[in-house]
Parts: structure tokens; sequence; C-alpha cells
């Protein structure tokens, strides 16, 4: 079918198995930045911002404002909320967020846990001619 | 006069895949990485190869690349072009001499199409320092695949067709 021989429908499917699999393999890859950090913003505006790494893991920061009190952990490149002030605690039940982009919003006391990522070499990118 | 109209009918070949190679530099293949190409001129390298031979497909793929660099003006692009038709021309040379009971002329383009893929990436992770590059090539060779398929696709008629052309030179067992 297609003029394909035997051995070419062989080398087709080996082809996309492998591309396949390593496609996986990278996408995993690529989303691992250099540098992880997470920004907390308290009514719009940047209350800390603190990178992951081995040394702030347990650490827990509490964010006192006018608006309210949370609690925050951090764990090994995530981060959680643990106590907060707000009637209904949906920033304490979403639990640990770890990806870049992810987000904890606690509505009540305007705060925000924003996670985000940056490589080293980002700032342009290679030019070919 | 035969090795005449050897030259003849090689100058035109180069010249065509000088000319399909400037085409398909206008015609970027979305939604995938940048780099993908056609291929066109490709077809021109195994024509080359399955009517002539080795030594004169090198020729046409090393004159080729040398030529589209100095059309469109861009050295780094030779290094790309070079190494990319270089490879894949031994490999398709390896593939259709020894392996062509097992492989259609299509499964020899996809062969090279490969091949150029990973001189390319190769040379340019070379080039930038940059290993990360390679995390195209997955990409690259699911796209080599459909456009070796197709470039393998019309190798197959018209080196049919040539073949009637020049009987001599090529022998008819292949195919």
């Amino acid at each position: 079918m297609f003029l394909l021989t035997k051995g070419d429908k062989y080398l087709i499917i080996f082809i996309i198995i492998i591309s396949v699999v390593s496609l996986f393999f990278v996408k995993r890859d690529i989303s691992n930045y250099d540098k992880k950090y997470f920004i907390i913003s308290v009514d719009g505006k940047d209350y800390k911002k603190i990178y992951f790494g081995p040394e702030v893991v347990g650490k827990q920061i509490s964010v006192k404002t006018e608006f309210g009190y949370n609690l925050i952990e951090i764990g090994d490149g995530k981060v959680r909320v643990i106590e907060a002030d707000c009637p209904d605690k949906l920033d304490v039940k979403q639990g640990y967020i770890e990806r870049p982009g992810e987000v904890i919003v606690c509505l009540p006391n305007k705060l925000v846990i924003e996670i985000k990522g940056e490589s080293k070499d980002n700032d342009i990118d290679y030019i070919s001619h | 006069m035969k090795n005449l109209r050897k030259l003849v009918f090689l100058s035109l070949l180069v010249s065509l895949g000088l000319a399909l190679s400037i085409l398909e530099s206008f015609m970027p293949i979305p939604f995938v990485a940048p780099g993908a190409k056609l291929g066109l001129s490709n077809m021109v390298v195994l024509v080359t190869l399955v009517i002539f031979g080795f030594k004169e497909a090198l020729a046409v793929g090393v004159l080729k690349s040398m030529l589209f660099s100095l059309a469109t003006g861009s050295i780094s692009s030779l290094f790309y072009s070079l190494s990319g038709s270089v490879l894949s021309c031994i490999t398709m040379y390896i593939v259709y001499s020894y392996f062509s009971n097992i492989y259609s002329l299509i499964g020899v383009s996809i062969f090279g199409a490969v091949a150029h893929n990973l001189a390319q990436v190769s040379v340019a992770s070379l080039m930038m320092k940059n290993l990360k590059i390679f995390s195209y090539l997955p990409i690259l060779l699911l796209t080599s695949l459909f456009t070796g398929y197709f470039v393998g696709l019309s190798s197959i008629f018209i080196s049919k067709n040539l073949k009637k052309s020049f009987p001599k030179s090529c022998d008819t067992s292949k195919m």
C-alpha cells in the first residue's frame, strides 16, 4: 500500500515511537527551569519574593496585613497555605502548588501566591542569519 | 559526448535543487519547530544517487548547499546545509546500496531526512554551544517522516522516468 515495503513500515513505526518517547522526556525536561521562585502579593503589591532551595524547605512565613492573616509553608519546590483567617479557607484546601504558572488566591485577604520560573540565559534568543 | 550529456544533466539537477531550496525557504511549515523544511531539494540528491551514483550525488548536494548560501547570502546556513546534505547523502548511499531489498526509495529518503536533521541539530548545538537544541530533534524527526515519505514517493516516479533517458548508468535490478 502506498508503495511502502515492509521495511519502510517498520522504519516509520520505529521513528514514530522513538520521537514520541523522547518528546515526552523533552517536555518534562523543558519545564525544569533553572530557578523557580514564588511571589506573594497582597492587594496587588509584591509582598515577598522567595527562591526555592534546600535552605528554605520547611520555613513558614506569616503574612499579616490589614486584610487578614495567612501562614504559608514552603516545601521542596512547592508551597502551600496552612493557616488562614478567611471564612472559607479555600487556599488551605488547595494544598501545594509546585509548577510555574500555578497560583493560590485568597480572595478575602487579597493574597496571591504565584510560582514563576526563570532560566539563566533567556534574556535573548539566539539569532541566526 | 556521453560525458557532456551527463555534465549538462548534473548541472541541471544542481540548479533544480537550488531553485527548490530557495522556493522552500519561502515556505515555512506552520506549527512546527524552526528549521523544519520540506526537504524538496533532497529529492534532487536522491534522484542523482539513483540515476548516477554516490560521487555525483555528493557533488550535487555539496554544490547545491554552497550555491544556496551564495544565493541567500547567509554564511551560517552554509554549515547547516552542508553538513546536513553530506551526511544525508552518505546515509542514503549506504542504505540504498546495501539495504535496498528491505527499503524502497521511501525508506531511503526517510533515512536521508533523519540524517539531515541529526547533522543540522548537532552543528547547531555545536555552534550555539547549547545542548538544549537537541530538544527540537523529536519534532524534527516526526516532520521528517512526512516530508521524507513524499520526497521518496516523488523520487520513485522521477527516477522511473529518468532511467529511460539514462539506461546505462544505472542498474535496473534495484527499485
